[in-house]
């Protein structure tokens, strides 16, 4: 993972997360993975297109989503519905965004894809011929990961 | 980079200096893991056959001549009543391991069914011996511990021997005899190891991740023994208490200008390695970089050495807070050697000088772990200076095997000065103050 790259995307998980969740956040190491991996459970994806590929995922367990579903939209969720889901997939697009916004004042430029959003147990998620850099944030509402795999188009 | 990866990288590093304060030769028994204070281990052996003493203790099984000492061999398993699995008729022409022992001015040797490694742990983790143990009587264990999730017991070897000499009764649980009447020779095959270098193997892999190998084993012999010497006019044991222990030992491993811009002097020599001319591209591979010394370094001598060519230096590493400082280094005049200065490869910056834009964009810096795959195209040099060392054995080889198929044919390899390979597919080129290879 190009240097340059990665910056952009701590800080904008960091800041997003602070506003929309408000409370104290913790960051843990950032490391590398090159393998399969193992999901939490809730996963959105947005792809990035340009001169640089890749993917971004935020990473978290069902009740963590709710309960950030639920701190986003001031009401209680008790179950992964639609608002809940439209709510995380909705997290994921304003953290990439930022991120790119950030990387093209730098002189990188990107696209992005609609974000996905994927629900469901024992998943695994596996990249090739690109390494992921793995940013895990602690809440106040639990753990989530922001996954980024870029890579430079040849 | 921001204060946040520091601080994570701190608390990462805070982890890893737990002290190690003591040390021990671990062995098997039985299937069970043991530990012996270093301290107490004059040394390793194998030996073969030990004269037989007519009416001893049952676990007495002999003695045997070390070198000129006399030395009784004792049976572990039998003094402990520690069940032995059903044993295979035992082989008379096999070695048996000894741990020779010094205890209250006597040297015994003590028969184990293999000797495993020297192992440094915190006297913190060590836990007193449950007392429900079993095996072994619980006065002669000093405590416990789990390295890597295997439990070791570690005796109390003064406190055995000391009762052992005292005759403090032992009530034989079998009147058996051993039946073995091995005849004395002195002819024994032997070998003994110092556990002192191995503990600092050992060592140099807990503290500083760095990895003796056949790669950088030469050094190590030869700087255990002027390890030694240091230690000795400090009156100290030559082992490695700790990280700082562990970095003053290595302190002559490194490349000459590692963490530095490269001298007038060393571009030479990496110069004179290299080809007059090239054709194309060229394409080099920086792996290790760091803060990006090197790299910045490679980057001006190529560009000074092939003013016609296209360059583009492929630096990666995986310490994420060396890397990140390595894209906005900022230097201050005395840092920056003359051949550099004033090839045109410098501006003023915000701060202090900075590299000019033509400089930084022939550079690639990537957070990435050498392990993984590598996705970079192939290359005409590969300079990857003591990192070798930093890699498992197992990386070395499947690195080297990476080096050698990214490198274009005639492609160069530098390796740290200390460092020297013996790969199939690469020649060595003479060369002063580098360890450098080209691909046949």
């Amino acid at each position: 993972m190009r240097v340059e790259y990665i910056n952009p995307f701590v800080e904008a998980a960091f800041s997003i997360l602070k506003e929309v969740l408000g409370d104290d956040l913790s960051r843990g190491e950032l490391y590398l993975k090159a393998t399969s991996q193992p999901i939490l459970g809730v996963t959105a994806i947005v792809g990035l297109a340009g001169d640089v590929e890749g993917r971004v995922l935020i990473d978290l367990t069902e009740k963590t989503a709710m309960k950030i579903a639920s701190a986003m939209n001031g009401e209680e969720m008790t179950t992964l519905n639609e608002l809940a889901k439209a709510t995380i997939t909705e997290l994921a697009n304003m953290i990439t965004a930022q991120a790119v916004t950030k990387l093209s004042e730098l002189g990188f430029t990107f696209d992005l894809t609609p974000p996905t959003i994927i629900t469901g147990e024992k998943m695994e998620i596996t990249n090739y011929e690109v390494e992921a850099l793995i940013v895990p944030i602690e809440t106040s509402h639990g753990k989530l990961e922001i996954n980024v795999a870029l890579r430079e188009r040849n | 980079m921001s204060a946040m990866i520091d601080e994570a990288i701190e608390r990462q590093e805070e982890k890893q200096q737990k002290k190690i304060d003591f040390k021990m030769v671990t062995f098997s028994l039985a299937g069970r893991d043991y530990g012996i204070d270093i301290m107490k281990v004059d040394g390793i052996s194998k030996i073969d056959k030990y004269t037989y003493v007519p009416n001893t203790y049952p676990f007495v099984k002999g003695v045997y001549n070390l070198r000129g000492d006399i030395i009784s061999i004792i049976d572990m398993g039998k003094m402990f009543h520690i069940q032995q699995p059903a044993q295979a008729a035992k082989d008379d022409s096999k070695l048996e391991n000894i741990l020779i022992i010094k205890s209250c001015d006597l040297k015994i040797g003590v028969i184990v069914d293999s000797v495993d490694k020297v192992l440094g742990i915190s006297r913190e983790s060590m836990q007193d011996p449950p007392s429900l143990f079993g095996d072994i009587n619980i006065k002669y264990i000093s405590g416990v511990t789990e390295v890597d999730d295997r439990l070791y017991i570690i005796l109390d070897t003064d406190k055995i021997f000391s009762e052992e000499e005292e005759k403090k009764a032992y009530q034989t649980e079998s009147d058996e005899i051993d039946e073995h009447d091995s005849i004395e020779t002195m002819d024994s095959q032997e070998e003994s190891a110092s556990p002192g270098i191995n503990f600092i193997i050992e060592t140099l892999n807990t503290f500083s991740r760095f990895h003796v190998s056949p790669v950088n084993r030469k050094w190590v012999e030869h700087r255990y023994d002027q390890w030694v010497e240091i230690s000795q006019k400090r009156g100290q044991e030559p082992q490695l208490v700790d990280e700082a222990d562990a970095n003053e030992f290595l302190q002559t491993f490194f490349s000459r200008e590692t963490h530095q811009l490269w001298s007038d002097e060393y571009r030479e020599k990496m110069e004179s390695i290299l080809p007059a001319k090239m054709d194309g591209p060229l394409d080099v591979w920086n792996p290790g970089c760091g803060k990006g010394f090197e790299s910045y370094s490679l980057a001006c001598l190529l560009k000074r050495k092939y003013p016609e060519n296209r360059i583009k230096v492929w630096a990666n590493d995986s310490n994420l807070l060396e890397i990140s400082m390595a894209t906005n280094i900022v230097l201050q005049k005395a840092q920056i050697p003359a051949w550099i200065n004033n090839g045109g490869f410098i501006q003023d910056g915000s701060g202090g000088k900075v590299f000019t834009k033509a400089v930084k964009d022939a550079l690639y810096f990537e957070f990435h772990d050498i392990k993984h795959k590598n996705m970079v195209p192939n290359m005409n040099l590969i300079v990857a200076r003591d990192l070798l060392s930093y890699l498992e054995p197992e990386g070395q080889k499947k690195v080297l095997d990476e080096f050698h198929g990214k490198l274009k044919s005639n492609g160069i390899l530098v390796l740290g000065e200390n460092e020297s390979i013996e790969h199939p597919g690469f020649r060595a080129i003479e060369a002063e103050a580098l360890s450098a290879y080209v691909k046949e």
